[in-house]
């Protein structure tokens, strides 16, 4: 139905500085955020009819992030820096991405792989998550053969770890086998590097040019007091979060697990609250214990989500603030509880710093102890590999992501630095591009800095609230089943209306993608008639708008990364001096009255 | 078919008809032009249209609110209130130019909105050149 | 010594003002009548008709008309100047747009008369006489002008060379034009002999405009507030037609307090100013969330008047021509 290929007018551009929306600005691989929304909203009511063109806009997301589908159900960072968060509540894209997920995915199973020339070099991706996929699904697209060896039994690092009620399985299997399939990845599973048989210098003799390596980080964070290990992390009853939730997404944790059992959740992150509300589901009366306080505004709030936090206190699950864990109590090698005094403070001008108050001590007892403080990479394989410093920091460019020791050897991911998804699929693209310029032998990096300035809302008289988000009822939830409802067709096209497209029209291009605009010339200013009145500075919604004063007096200037193209200043100039370059209306109206005079003529 | 009314209609591409073909649209009236936004549309192109034979104008609109350019709509209407007093000061009623605000993405009603306002065109009579 | 280049100064459907203009120039009157040699100037010289006829074909070097055209002898006197004179000079508002007298156009012609012989309070005529372009009186034959339909701009009726807009033009740009006629430093046919930009580009108000101009009703007509004489009338919400009016008058009427009616007409590129700031004001006026926007345009008092007052001849709906045979459509 539509052309919504970025080809010809339709090209979205990149420049090495320009405008963006401030959604587009804040996601790690600046997807085209604007340019989908506006095509979401003009989809057809009828749901058949509309089942095509979703297609097309999956089609469009899927070429430049193979990962979308999974982001539509567990990355939101765009609505973080919405424009509309202030006016009435951040635009719902994830949601939105969720919408165009449901009806790809079944289609993406079936998808006809692409048919790629794969003439360049063998590039090693070391480590299946979503920075290293990400890097070799674009590397693929370049022509490079790309393998990627995994040491784990199944694609998808971190990504396994999310529970089934926020990301469904089908969901995150489909995008993994879909992106390996459709550019051709060669995959060796259970192969780890950096231990054994498989070094660096291995892979150089098998004949790869080059190795990114995202191993990501798969070693819990003990649990520490006054900077020592806390006794007791030995005895039963006590395991750690990420631990866990492999265990319980590889289907080995029955469903009444954790019944009559009291659990306790150490941690104030998201992946505490993963844990949390996962072992409520299975039974478990749940509280977490977190060093930071609740003001989530104050330097040592809470990390975890609002959603995460109001989701876990509507299922029943105790937080407990501003608490340490100094000591656990066993008995009979089994855990019996925990002493927690109290938080005073978490962070200081040196950063992570937490000071407690011994005088104020509580003493929660539970059956089960789950430490999710954090994760740490394989610090051994780094070190057997030379990737490290004297230091025994990791050794990495940060622009280029080229390892500083070995050069063939790029870094990226929570191996580098702990991050979302996105930003680890950022990686893989930064690593893609130093890559190939590292082979090609160019500059590693010119232009790599990009720097984006964010558009402002545009102006109007009202803006509207955005949609309530459904969630099933908590007593409801106590399955891992999804329990958030996501967008009908209606609603979708509803709330892709409510985006007001803040962005510049060369990062987006919607429209004349869609055929309804030829092109988007910016709007010219006819300096030997501008007065400088500034009725155009009122006309426009846009801010595009600025006077000057120049040798020849007061004109009114207009950015053209921000203009739209729309006309408002055109028509609204009392003297005529604006334009919109070969705009057909003036034409159009004049011949339309040429008609009208013929069809006056032959009726007299 | 001289008696027919001469109606120009100007509908807004983001809001109208979309879903179809924009010659499709066409097919509706002789005098059916799209345009971008309802906004762009100055008063000298309304006025040019009933000075050159026009009996009435249909402007076809988004929805308040939902007007691609923010506000293009808006503006539209409030043009038409002084050119309205202009249209009157001539002998032209206020009623041979209308604005609809709405959104039909496959512009099936724009026939029968066309059709209609040619009725009531119909029951104005032809538009007084007296002062023209 | 060469002979002194002719020049001809007459008024149509005028009032004088423009020829007021000209005797304004004071001492400089002194040089240009120096210069050349007035063969016609009704308000001020007591030559006839039959004197400009007896000229030859573009024996006159410049003709300066003033006032409309509205009535038959307007239009023989008009097509008699063309002929004689090498350059007409469209002279005030109402030779370059119609003028204030194109409101006229607004009422029917009937209407007219009628209101000004017949119904006007102070007119006793119970037989409802009009007056006839031929009557017969004792034997003879008396002849009136035909009072014609319409107002016309002067272009509208015979090709006009230059225009010099104003009501009425301020006597300096009325001395440069004659000055750059005689020095045969004239710009291309059709131009206006005037600044090309409108009067915002001048207008000493200007900068005290906000960064985003709005208006936000009910506007103000001037005679129901103090407007401050430093700021912007638009800025106060009192509506000044300078933004689509040709600069050069020198700002008179804002300098005593008074917003710009646009007697100077539109910039160049444009043909209609009045129709061109229907959508400029519909772009000013802000409405707010939860305002009305018929009540914020209902407050302006007769946007017809203000928008055409001196330009409705050549406004879209106005514009006219008079054809060879002077029949009018009706």
């Amino acid at each position: 139905m539509w052309n919504t290929v970025s080809k010809g007018a339709a090209a979205v551009e990149r420049a090495v500085k320009q405008y963006l929306p401030p959604c587009q600005e804040q996601c790690p691989i600046n997807e085209d955020i604007q340019r989908t929304n506006v095509l979401i909203s003009l989809l057809p009511e009828d749901p058949s009819a509309a089942a095509p063109a979703i297609l097309e806009i999956g089609d469009y997301l899927y070429d430049k992030n193979p990962f979308f589908p999974v982001c539509g159900y567990v990355c939101g960072l765009c609505e973080l820096e919405c424009n509309y968060h202030a006016k009435g509540g951040a635009i719902k894209r994830r949601l939105l991405k969720r919408f165009i997920s449901d009806t790809y995915i079944p289609y993406l199973e079936t998808r006809e792989e692409w048919t790629l020339v794969k003439h360049r070099e063998n590039v090693a991706i070391v480590g299946g998550g979503p920075a290293g996929l990400m890097a070799g699904y674009d590397l693929s697209k370049r022509g490079y053969r790309v393998t990627v060896f995994e040491a784990s039994d199944r694609l998808g690092g971190a990504l396994w770890l999310i529970p089934r009620y926020r990301l469904p399985e089908r969901v995150l299997a489909s995008t993994l086998e879909g992106m390996v399939r459709m550019v051709g990845m060669d995959v060796k599973l259970n192969t780890r590097i950096g231990q054994g048989k498989w070094t660096l210098d291995k892979l150089k003799n098998e004949g790869f040019k080059a190795v990114f390596i995202a191993q990501g980080t798969p070693t819990p964070r003990t649990l520490t007091f006054d900077r020592n290990p806390v006794d007791g992390q030995d005895l039963s009853g006590v395991m750690y979060g990420q631990t866990f939730l492999y265990e319980v997404s590889h289907g080995n944790i029955r469903p009444n697990y954790f019944t009559g059992k009291k659990v306790l959740v150490i941690g104030g992150g998201n992946v505490a609250f993963d844990v949390a509300r996962t072992a409520r589901r299975l039974g478990g009366e749940t509280a977490i214990v977190a060093l930071e306080c609740e003001d989530k505004s104050s330097r040592d709030g809470i990390p975890a989500d609002v959603e995460e936090i109001r989701g876990a206190w509507e299922e029943g699950i105790r937080i407990v603030y501003s608490r340490g864990v100094q000591k656990i109590i066993g008995e009979s090698e089994r855990m019996k509880g925990v002493v927690c005094p109290k938080c005073t403070r978490v962070y200081d001008e040196k950063g992570f710093n937490p000071a407690f108050d011994p005088a104020d001590t509580l003493v929660l007892d539970g059956d089960v102890l789950i430490v999710t403080v954090g994760q740490g990479p394989d610090w051994t394989a780094l070190q057997t590999e030379g990737l490290v410093d004297a230091h025994g920091r990791l050794s990495v460019d940060p622009v280029t992501l080229q390892s500083r020791n070995r050069k063939w050897a790029f870094v990226g991911g929570d191996l580098r630095k702990i991050g979302f998804m996105v930003e680890a699929m950022q990686d893989g693209l930064v690593a893609a591009e130093s890559i190939e310029r590292h082979l090609q032998e160019r500059d590693m990096t010119e232009g790599r800095k990009r720097v984006f300035e964010v558009q402002d809302i545009p102006m109007r008289r009202h803006y509207l609230t955005e949609p309530e988000v459904v969630w099933i009822p908590p007593e409801k939830r106590m399955h891992f089943q999804l329990f958030e409802r996501g967008f009908t067709l209606t609603e979708a096209i509803e709330e892709a209306r409510r985006c007001l497209s803040c962005g510049p029209c060369i990062s987006c291009k919607a429209c004349v993608s869609i055929g309804l605009r030829d092109s988007l010339n910016p709007v010219e200013v006819l300096t030997d008639r501008c007065c400088g009145c500034g009725i155009c500075v009122s006309a426009c919604f846009y801010s595009a708008i600025q006077l000057k004063d120049v040798d020849m007096g007061r004109i009114s200037v207009t950015d053209a990364f921000k203009c739209k193209a729309c006309g408002m200043c055109v028509s609204a100039c009392p003297s005529g001096a604006r334009t919109l370059g070969e705009d057909p209306l003036d034409a159009a109206v004049i011949t339309l009255a040429a008609g009208l005079q013929k069809q006056v003529g032959a009726g007299a | 078919m001289d008696d027919e009314p001469k109606l120009v209609c100007f509908s807004c591409k983001f809001g109208w008809g979309y879903l179809t073909k924009q010659e499709g649209l066409k097919d509706a009236s002789d005098f059916l032009m799209p345009v971008e936004c309802s906004g762009k549309l100055d008063a000298i192109h309304l006025l040019k249209v009933f000075k050159e034979g026009a009996d009435g104008i249909l402007i076809l609109a988004c929805e308040e609110e939902h007007c691609h350019f923010q506000e293009g709509n808006f503006r539209t209407v409030k043009m038409l209130y002084l050119l309205k007093e202009v249209l009157q000061a001539h002998g032209i009623e206020k009623d041979r130019v209308r604005i609809a605000l709405s959104l039909d993405p496959e512009g099936r009603s724009i026939p029968g909105r066309i059709a209609q306002m040619k009725k009531s065109l119909m029951a104005l009579g032809p538009l007084n050149r007296t002062l023209l | 010594m060469a002979k002194k280049p002719k020049v001809a100064i007459c008024w149509l459907g005028a009032c004088g003002g423009c020829d007021e203009a000209i005797v304004d120039l004071n001492e400089g009157l002194l040089d240009v009548a120096e210069a050349v040699s007035i063969e016609l100037w009704p308000v001020a010289m007591d030559f006839k008709y039959d004197h400009l006829a007896a000229f030859g074909k573009d024996e006159i070097a410049v003709g300066l008309v003033s006032g409309h055209v509205r009535n038959s002898e307007h239009v023989e006197v008009a097509r008699l100047l063309r002929e004689r004179c090498k350059l007409i000079i469209g002279l005030g508002a109402c030779a370059c747009f119609g003028g204030t007298p194109g409101m006229a156009n607004l009422v029917p012609r009937e209407e007219i008369l009628d209101t000004v012989y017949v119904k006007a309070p102070s007119v006793v005529n119970p037989e409802g006489r009009l007056p006839q372009v031929e009557t017969p009186w004792e034997g003879e034959t008396l002849h009136l002008p035909e009072f014609m339909n319409h107002v016309y701009a002067l272009n509208q009726v015979i090709e006009v060379d230059y225009f010099i807009p104003g009501c009425s033009p301020p006597p300096e740009l009325i001395h440069n034009g004659i000055r750059a006629v005689l020095a045969d430093d004239l710009p291309p046919k059709g131009s206006t002999l005037a600044p090309r930009k409108a009067l915002c580009e001048t207008c000493p108000r200007n900068k005290t405009k906000p960064m985003r101009l709005e208006i936000h009703g009910p506007i103000r007509r001037i005679h129901e507030v103090e407007a401050d004489p430093e700021t912007c009338f638009l800025a106060e919400g009192i509506l000044c037609m300078g933004p689509a009016t040709r600069t050069g008058c020198g700002e008179t009427c804002i300098r005593t307090n008074i917003p710009c009616r646009g007697c100077f007409g539109p910039t160049p590129g444009v043909v209609d100013p009045g129709s061109r700031f229907i959508s400029s004001l519909a772009a000013l006026l802000k409405v707010g969330t939860t305002g009305n926007p018929e009540a914020v345009m209902a407050s302006i008092g007769d946007p017809v008047g203000y928008l055409y007052r001196f330009t409705h001849p050549v406004s879209t709906l106005g514009e006219k021509r008079l054809s060879e045979t002077m029949e009018e459509t009706p």
